[in-house]
């Protein structure tokens, strides 16, 4: 049986059981609310003669009077659909829906009507706000310059440079000294001028002051970059540990030593909260930003890939590799975020070596050609 | 073999017509109680029913578009993605033009986090159906995730336009230009946000931070403070919050005004008791 045929044979057959599922004879209140209803009825009358020509006109004067009447909407739509005018009969469907969530059967019906493609209402055109004139100044003024490009590659314009710890926190601290938060703002610094002119960045301390990691990504979600770069300096007991490597975020850990590291520095936050999901729901929101956190997820694993083969050419350290984990600071950001750890600053060599502004240099122009 | 009269034969065509009338009806009308009980347990949140009634009412009528698409989104709830996606490419043969049935292979690509086919199959709406909102947001959204802001706004502008009372296009455009620093655009699409529905405080969230970044940075709290009202444990609300009290501390501190650093990390510990650099300097300045 065709869809089509079972709307239509529905229509009438609904007019009279409609009772038993409970949502349109529901008695409109409010002060015209007798009107409304008497002609609720004639034009639910009509619908059953199948003249819904009429029905419509008295339908429409209804909600006119009573525009709460959820179950007046509700015959408009039918009446409507009797009409074939699709677009008018979705948009009373809905009216009827706003008033009355339970109102299942004008639910079945959008969801059916709007299975294929139904034209569009015109909309009559309303005068401006003092805002919406600003914005199509703006519009004009500004949109038609930006270049629009057409593939799904990843476009990176803004980046937040984020110098790993600062103040009370020194970071790591080698033996003569050298304090982990003094390289990473240095380097930070040295990058931001490098990136000049190519790409807009933003630093998350200019200073040597602390910022907790919860401020970090604020600030990355603050200037809505489009890449985080954290910059560190590892440490080790061992003396002799040395060389270079990237961690980027994902749900499983790459190695247990990354989730060590990881878990220690999710330990400290309080705020992270899982959005319990109802079950037998699906929120197509959460289903985006699943989806946008995978994306997001995936890129970081590029960019650490190009950030580590860069150092593995450049540096004159062994390459470490990339490690992935649930990284509370990396996952809070909304876009793709990586940390750098170029050499451990335990080992007197490296410890050395990150005193000299030439090495610095040297990471600066590394990470700048891992940026591509 | 006994020959039968013309009259005999005449009534027995008549018969079977009748029968077959009677059946194909009450076939149809069977149908048409299976989908309308279906849908009504659907919307109920009763899915293992509403299953059952659509799949009793696709073994009737297999070409039932209806009955399959329901079913699709039925297997996408109870998590069985490819019994859904085998029902709505069912659809898509049955009727290459049932947008809904490609909408929701889409969403199932966007769940598998496929891009590419995701991509392909809004487009493929379009190409049916010029005024597909939802299609058109997808669209729009998929290129937010790849930062390409302009193609955002194109696609997210036609998902407004052909259907302006959804509170998620809004915020995603107003996102898009703001991402542009068109502020104009994005205030109004944030306020347009809002007034669909005013509780959404992703969009409080972001007008603070246009605030913020224009130094107005009592509107900016202000914003935060009405997403906290709706909902006290929002994190972006908290954190900007917090990360705002931390910046005017700093100010303040750096202007010799320890007095009212001081008020403003206690107002940081007030939203965020955990935030280590508020506890640091309120005990350092103490």
């Amino acid at each position: 049986m065709k869809r089509r045929d079972f709307i239509k044979r529905m229509g009438i057959w609904t007019a009279a059981t409609c009772g038993a599922v409970g949502s349109p004879l529901i008695l409109p209140t409010g002060l015209f609310a007798e009107d409304a209803f008497t002609l609720a009825i004639q034009g639910q009358n009509l619908i059953q003669g199948k003249k819904f020509d009429e029905a419509a006109k008295i339908l429409e004067k209804a909600v006119k009077i009573d525009p709460e009447s959820d179950w007046a909407w509700g015959l408009l739509g039918r009446a409507y659909y009797g009409l074939d005018k699709k677009a008018e009969s979705v948009a009373a469907f809905r009216s009827a829906l706003k008033l009355n969530s339970g109102d299942t059967y004008s639910k079945m019906m959008i969801d059916m009507i709007t299975q294929k493609p139904i034209p569009k209402i015109k909309e009559a055109a309303k005068p401006q706000t003092p805002l919406e004139k600003q914005a199509m100044e703006e519009e004009a003024q500004y949109l038609s310059k930006f270049k629009a490009d057409t593939g799904l590659g990843y476009k990176v314009n803004r980046i937040v440079i984020d110098a790993g710890h600062g103040g009370f926190d020194p970071g790591a601290v080698g033996k003569n000294g050298l304090k982990e938060k003094d390289v990473t703002l240095d380097l930070a610094l040295m990058l931001q001028k490098r990136l000049q002119g190519k790409y807009k960045t933003f630093l998350t301390r200019t200073g040597d002051y602390y910022i907790p990691l919860s401020d970090r990504t604020v600030i990355a979600n603050q200037y809505r970059a489009d890449l985080f770069i954290s910059l560190h300096i590892n440490a080790n007991n061992n003396r002799k540990a040395k060389g270079s490597e990237t961690y980027f975020c994902s749900e499983k850990a790459s190695s247990k030593e990354a989730q060590k590291v990881a878990a220690l520095e999710n330990s400290v936050l309080k705020f992270d909260e899982e959005k319990k999901q109802k079950p037998g729901h699906i929120d197509i929101e959460d289903v985006l930003f699943k989806f946008e956190q995978k994306l997001n997820w995936s890129e970081s694993g590029k960019f650490a890939k190009n950030f580590q083969a860069k150092f593995k050419q450049d540096l004159p350290m062994k390459s470490r590799g990339v490690h992935s984990a649930n990284f509370y600071v990396l996952r809070r950001a909304k876009m793709p975020s990586i940390l750098l750890e170029t050499g451990f600053i335990s080992n007197l060599k490296t410890e050395k070596m990150l005193t000299q502004d030439s090495f610095r240099r040297k990471i600066v122009d590394s990470i700048v050609r891992g940026l591509g | 073999m006994k020959k039968l009269s013309p009259n005999t034969n005449i009534m027995k065509i008549v018969l079977t017509l009748l029968i077959v009338f009677f059946a194909v009806t009450a076939f149809g009308s069977k149908v048409d109680d299976l989908i309308f009980q279906g849908s009504d347990l659907h919307y109920k949140g009763q899915l293992d029913a509403a299953i059952a009634k659509f799949e009793a009412a696709v073994k009737i009528d297999s070409q039932n578009e209806f009955a399959r698409n329901h079913l699709g989104i039925l297997y996408t709830k109870k998590g069985n993605l490819n019994r859904a996606f085998k029902e709505f490419s069912l659809v898509t043969q049955i009727d290459h033009r049932n947008t809904h049935a490609h909408l929701w292979l889409g969403i199932i690509y966007l769940k598998r986090g496929n891009l590419e086919k995701a991509f392909g199959k809004f487009t493929t709406i379009i190409n049916i159906d010029k005024n597909n909102a939802d299609a058109y947001y997808f669209l729009g959204a998929i290129y937010t995730f790849r930062h390409n802001q302009v193609r955002a706004i194109e696609y997210l502008k036609k998902a407004r336009d052909a259907d302006s009372d959804e509170a998620d296009t809004h915020f995603r455009l107003a996102r898009a230009f703001h991402n542009l620093d068109m502020l104009a655009n994005a205030l109004l699409e944030y306020k347009r946000t809002l007034q669909i529905n005013p509780k959404y405080t992703k969009a409080y969230n972001q007008i603070g931070w246009i605030y913020y970044n224009l130094g107005k940075t009592d509107r900016a709290i202000a914003q935060w403070q009405k997403t906290l009202k709706i909902n006290n444990r929002d994190r972006d609300a908290i954190f900007n919050l917090a990360k705002a009290y931390n910046d005017e501390a700093w100010k303040a501190l750096q202007a010799g005004n320890r007095k009212e650093a001081k008020g403003f990390w206690r107002k940081t510990l007030g939203v965020n008791p955990s935030n280590k650099a508020a506890k640091y300097y309120m005990k350092k300045h103490g």
